[in-house]
């Protein structure tokens, strides 16, 4: 790996903080990534150490987060060990929230927060024709996602709790995440006027700001998720003109042992499928991740495939390599055993 | 209309063992491996004397260059390479919507003005790539073209990836809804004056100024304009569309159509799969079978603790290679358990994607052999 991939030389404001700092000081973080690549559990895993505090490089600073989470099927609260959100915000302790955001719900708040509600607009908006036409309207639905969780931000919601130090939105897997990123500016072409036109182009400015909103994009080393996320880079920098904040790529197959380097499948048994499937899984995840490091000189995490089921204890160790990745080196061993997975996926290449 | 259309499909099929039914379509949650086993069934069909179609919406560029097709079968039909010696052909098509969508346009169209009209519009060109559903109705339409056209033994439907499992079998009744819709007469209306006022406001004085207003800070009420141009223009195809997709929902039911449904492995994946499997059967779709994909090899546990059977160094492999191979089993045998009235086949962790066809032949033949045995 080169040493351009260490977060140390990759400060995004020169101003000597982790790049872990950084991102639990934005208001914003979305977490993007194909369906299936762990983006849920890295969600989960940063709102962890942030909310608790969790890495040496965060200096034991807590921050008050909400995970917002867009899928009809709910997985982040299994992650925590916490009872499913139905829509609402769980609180899983003082400071770490979570929420299954229904997108159709965040527009109906966009509309109550932002237009003048009489009786006649309370029709319009329960007629069919509305329902309609909001599901074809470019963007719009996306824009509420943002505007809500925006808003979580600022000011106490309808709820009562709130507002967030930071709200971490694990974006939806269908698309290139990249279209709930530019939806607010989609929007604002269509709508020159009004409020509504009005708060998607503040959104669309929000977005485009680095220190306010981060981008962490998730993948497998695998052909096409890695495919897709390099795809996602390139949108993002067309259309947002800015850059994701950091890559982490998921579900490494752990590394061989070093008496196999020169021949691996030489090395086991004729028939021992799961060895012969550990160094090819292996030999895969380098592959890609040699070509997803060609086009991405950012800050990036390796995190493992661990023997574990999808729960805390995941999260745990998740966290971990996050810390370890992200955190500047507060203590020596965290550089180093940065520095020795790089060494060891770059000789193996 | 729909013996047309089963004749399309399957007139001279039945050769491949293990794939009886004329046209099989393959569906689960994204990343299990369908795209490639659904391109793995048509090499073999191909191979084994059939004219085959398989129809797709977003291959890895690996397994486009297994198969030999660029971006060229978006537009149309591309045939594979195959042996000289091999009986059959094989043909792939890449779905895409927008290009799909305007190629309907253009065929139904009544004249060159509204097709302009159409093409142009700017409501038309964002729904036309971004509408939910809009795809998989896409494929809906273009596997009525192709069972229309009479030129396939068989036809290899992929769909697409979707969080709300069957998206593509609501498709044509969401859309058959959405043309007998009150919003949609109501859309197709002349909402607008020649002035650009929306009628209905002016007509409803200043209670009609205010709802203009409070639409177009909503929406825009150039969108609006749009929208409604948009659907007046449209007109003259709803009914070809809705014939259509009353057509393709026969075919998608009729006893030639089976299902296969693809599982990523794992305890954690099963009930994806039960999702699939009994929104299936609802909906009155014949299941076939269901193949668990990319299963981690089981790992036996002898040898005594301390001991690593792979030498130094592989302690976390070793245990690692275990915890999967135990998971992706118990997956398995739950999937078997809870779908007991459905074949199900276990496919191993490949090595890699196929990168030619020969290694997709051997997939497709692992596959029928063990469809065949089930």
């Amino acid at each position: 790996m080169s040493t351009t991939s260490s977060p140390s030389v990759q400060q995004p404001s020169g101003s000597g903080e982790s790049l872990l700092q950084s991102l639990s000081r934005r208001r914003f973080l979305v977490v993007t990534g194909k369906g299936g690549v762990g983006k849920s559990a890295v969600a989960a895993s940063l709102a962890t150490l942030f909310a608790r505090g969790g890495a040496d490089s965060l200096r034991g600073r807590r921050r008050k987060v909400l995970i917002v989470e867009i899928d009809p099927r709910e997985n982040v609260h299994q992650l925590l060990a916490a009872p499913p959100s139905g829509g609402d915000v769980v609180r899983i302790d003082d400071r770490l929230f979570v929420q299954n955001l229904k997108p159709r719900a965040a527009l109906d708040q966009l509309v109550r927060r932002h237009l003048a509600m009489g009786l006649l607009q309370r029709r319009v908006l329960s007629s069919e024709t509305y329902q309609q036409l909001s599901e074809g309207a470019p963007g719009l639905k996306e824009v509420a996602v943002l505007d809500y969780a925006e808003h979580r931000t600022r000011e106490r919601g309808e709820d009562g709790l709130g507002p967030f130090d930071l709200v971490i939105l694990d974006a939806p897997a269908t698309g290139h995440g990249v279209s709930l990123l530019a939806a607010p500016l989609l929007l604002s072409e269509v709508i020159q006027d009004g409020p509504v036109g009005r708060r998607a182009r503040e959104l669309a400015s929000f977005i485009s700001r680095p220190e306010a909103l981060g981008i962490v994009a998730v993948t497998l080393a695998e052909e096409l998720p890695a495919q897709e996320v390099l795809e996602l880079f390139e949108t993002i920098r067309q259309r947002l003109g800015r850059r994701a904040d950091a890559l982490v790529i998921n579900g490494l197959y752990p590394r061989l042992p070093e008496a196999w380097e020169e021949d691996p499948e030489a090395q086991v048994a004729a028939g021992d499928a799961a060895a012969l499937a550990w160094i090819r899984r292996r030999r895969i995840n380098q592959r890609e991740v040699a070509r997803l490091e060609a086009s991405w000189n950012g800050p990036q995490a390796l995190l493992p495939l661990l023997p574990l089921a999808r729960g805390p204890e995941l999260i745990k160790e998740l966290q971990q390599g996050l810390a370890e990745a992200f955190g500047e080196c507060c203590e020596a061993t965290a550089a180093e055993a940065m520095d020795s997975e790089a060494t060891e996926v770059g000789e193996e290449r | 209309m729909s013996e047309t259309l089963n004749r399309g499909v399957g007139s001279k099929a039945g050769t491949s063992r293990g794939l009886r039914d004329p046209l099989t379509v393959v569906v689960g949650s994204g990343g299990v491996g369908k795209t490639t086993l659904a391109a793995s069934l048509g090499v073999v069909a191909a191979l084994e004397g059939e004219r085959v179609l398989v129809m797709t919406f977003d291959p890895s560029l690996r397994l486009k260059d297994a198969l030999g097709v660029g971006e060229e079968a978006r537009e149309s039909e591309v045939a594979v390479a195959l042996p000289e010696s091999a009986p059959g052909e094989l043909d792939v098509s890449l779905l895409d919507a927008r290009r799909t969508f305007d190629r309907l346009v253009e065929r139904y169209a009544p004249d060159a003005e509204s097709r302009r009209r159409i093409l142009e519009n700017r409501f038309y060109q964002h729904l036309s790539g971004s509408l939910s559903g809009i795809l998989e109705y896409m494929a809906v339409e273009r596997l009525f073209e192709v069972a229309a056209q009479e030129r396939y033994d068989r036809v290899i439907l992929d769909t697409p990836p979707t969080t709300q499992a069957l998206d593509f079998l609501e498709a044509p009744q969401r859309i058959t809804e959405f043309l007998d819709s009150r919003a949609l007469k109501i859309a197709v209306r002349e909402w607008f004056d020649s002035r650009g006022q929306l009628r209905a406001a002016r007509r409803l004085g200043r209670l009609g100024r205010r709802m203009e207003r409070f639409l177009d800070e909503l929406i825009g009420l150039d969108f609006l304009r749009d929208v409604s141009e948009f659907f007046r223009a449209f007109g003259p195809l709803y009914d070809g569309f809705h014939s259509r997709a009353a057509e393709v929902q026969k075919l998608l039911r009729s006893p030639r159509t089976s299902f296969l449904l693809v599982a990523g492995p794992g305890e954690e994946r099963v009930p994806d799969a039960l999702f699939f499997a009994r929104k299936l059967e609802e909906s009155g779709h014949r299941l076939a079978s269901v193949v668990v994909n990319r299963v981690h090899p089981r790992l036996d546990s002898s040898g005594g603790k301390g001991e690593l059977p792979w030498g130094p160094g592989s302690g976390e492999g070793h245990e690692l290679m275990r915890w999967l191979g135990q998971r992706d089993h118990q997956g398995v045998e739950s999937l078997r358990a809870l779908l007991s009235q459905h074949p199900l086949v276990a496919l191993p962790m490949m090595a890699d994607e196929p990168t030619h066809l020969g290694a997709l032949e051997v997939l497709g033949r692992d596959l029928i052999s063990e469809l065949t045995q089930e």
